[in-house]
């Protein structure tokens, strides 16, 4: 918590609390601004307005009821914590899922990355004072929430990817339905070059702005469109493959400046690869050597009982390095369970790049991390 | 100079180009549905509104267990009385356990489908998600659903102004029949 006193504050010195109800923290953050002016001394993210206690509460719920909560801390993309809380829980008790589970989880992971990047493109967009992408952005989203409607009956909480595998097979005619959304998706990149990247009004608010140097960006801990925006190529599906991202073939886009224009084009083409990964898994799941149907392992009990022991298991979300570390003492529930969300650890190096940017631009900056504030309070 | 002037026109014509993507978009017909007028109806997997089949219901406690925020609660009614044996023929086959009250507090539900898949029922689950997604409470007590033998599927809610439980009648609005599984 950050304590600030009115003494601290210089004659010439203005206090601000940016949020925890202004529209662009995106959720309940606050930022407590010193300004100068328009030059920012000091600013002081400050967590905590969301905390449900979620790491208490696995230690209260079995396995299974725990992933229902995993979807409640990045609601954004609510099937990579599922699959990172299922890749812990299977670590811990040694269950191998199905490869065609496997592909299926790619996929959906994959889909759920280019919905939580249009999500960011588009209240970036608004947050820059562009509005029109916002409708683009929502519109191809919505697809997305059909697809993952029509595949798991949820639209943003999935709870799709089980421990053991998916909860279910590829409903009939969903593939086709996907691969209409995909072919439709792949050009409308270019649009939204047109509509935003390629704008000199965009690229000039947003271009030099909130520069984080590689290592900083590494001593800081950051990870995700982040952290690669600075030029550090690491990323959990190369650097540490799960599932079968082994035999994927994609590319990691990398920025140079890692200024907020950089974070934002990041995610632009990790779109672009999302959709090459996403036809990959189509065209393995079409093929004879996956059986439709088997899609969890064999003997994964609803009253799971995990070994002693402890198990990290970490994958790459659409906000960064999304790691579970999960203890388990035998019993039916975990003994503790350890969320290591990318969205806590990428907002605190506000701290310190905010100090010296003009106030319009903390906007920019905290919009180019795109944090979700149920992830860093958890 | 030159340059404000270069920007000025770099940035009215990138403005341009932006606005020709928007003009393509012109005369396509509207994706928006006009929600209170148009429905859409959901895939079949949806995770709805619960119904709950209290005569297919065998009272195993299976969803009470499966619920992650402990929002289901239900009661084996008595057992009937078993008929007397008549000589020369084989015992009556014991009856099946019957429900005497099974509530459901929409105040808590997740929406995560777990007590639908863990209904061993057969062949029709006793509890799954309907199709229906207008839910709508104006009081608290309203969210507790309950229901009992004879209760139709939607169940019934207490009326806070006579405290009285009473039919849910303006529940279904997505579809007359909901989808089983």
């Amino acid at each position: 918590m950050t304590k600030e006193t009115p003494t601290a504050i210089k004659a010439d010195q203005m206090f601000i609390n940016f949020g925890p109800q202004h529209p662009s923290t995106h959720g309940v953050l606050r930022i407590a601004l010193t300004v100068e002016g328009e030059v920012v001394i000091k600013g002081d993210p400050d967590v905590g307005f969301l905390h449900r206690g979620m790491e208490k509460l696995f230690e209260a719920r079995t396995y299974s009821q725990g992933l229902i909560l995993t979807d409640r801390l990045d609601y954004i993309s609510a099937t990579h914590n599922n699959l990172g809380y299922c890749l812990a829980v299977e670590k811990l008790a040694g269950i191998q899922a199905p490869l065609r589970a496997q592909y299926i989880r790619v996929l959906a992971s994959e889909l759920n990355r280019i919905a939580s990047h249009l999500v960011f493109f588009g209240t970036f967009a608004v947050d820059m004072g562009a509005f029109t992408p916002f409708l683009y952005a929502f519109r191809e989203r919505e697809m997305i929430m059909d697809l993952f409607e029509m595949l798991c009956g949820g639209r943003l909480l999935h709870s799709y990817v089980r421990v053991g595998g998916v909860s279910a097979d590829l409903p009939a005619g969903w593939t086709e339905k996907c691969r209409e959304f995909l072919k439709f998706f792949k050009p409308m990149l270019k649009d939204y070059d047109t509509l935003l990247s390629g704008n000199p009004i965009f690229r000039s608010r947003t271009g030099g702005v909130g520069v984080i140097s590689a290592d900083r960006a590494v001593s800081w801990g950051l990870s995700g469109p982040v952290l690669r925006a600075s030029g550090v190529n690491y990323d959990v599906r190369k650097a540490d493959p799960y599932c079968v991202y082994a035999k994927m073939n994609f590319t990691v886009p990398l920025g140079k400046n890692g200024d907020c224009f950089d974070r934002y084009y990041c995610r632009m083409l990790e779109m672009g690869q999302s959709v090459e990964i996403a036809f990959q898994c189509l065209d393995a799941l079409a093929g004879a050597e996956l059986t439709p149907g088997e899609v969890m392992a064999k003997g994964v009990s609803k009253m799971l009982k995990a070994p002693a022991g402890q198990a990290y298991a970490h994958m790459e979300a659409s906000r960064g390095d999304l790691g579970f570390f999960a203890v388990s003492d035998g019993g039916l529930n975990p003994y503790r369970m350890h969320v290591r969300g990318p969205s806590f650890i990428n907002v605190a190096i506000l701290q310190e790049i905010l100090v010296g940017c003009k106030i319009a631009d903390v906007v920019a900056i905290l919009g180019s991390l795109d944090i979700v504030l149920g992830e860093v309070d958890r | 100079m030159k340059n404000y002037i270069d920007f000025a026109a770099d940035a009215f014509w990138n403005t341009l180009k932006g606005l020709w993507v928007t003009l393509k978009v012109l005369f396509l017909p509207a994706i928006t549905v006009q929600y209170p007028t148009e429905k859409i109806v959901p895939y079949p997997r949806f995770r709805g509104m619960l119904a709950y089949d209290a005569e297919a219901c065998i009272v195993c406690g299976m969803c009470v267990r499966a619920c992650p925020s402990k929002c289901i609660a239900l009661a084996k009614a008595a057992p009937a009385p078993a008929p007397v044996p008549v000589e020369g023929q084989p015992a009556a086959p014991a009856a099946k356990p019957k429900i005497a009250w099974y509530t459901l507090d929409y105040g808590r539900c997740n929406f995560c489908g777990l007590c639908e898949e863990s209904c061993p029922t057969k062949p029709k689950k006793a509890l799954w998600h309907s199709l229906d997604y207008e839910a709508v409470f104006s009081t608290r007590a309203e969210m507790v659903r309950s229901w009992k033998r004879g209760d139709d599927l939607w169940g019934t809610a207490r009326n806070t102004a006579e405290g009285q439980l009473v039919p849910v009648t303006d529940q279904i609005h997505i579809q007359s029949v909901p989808v089983r599984k």
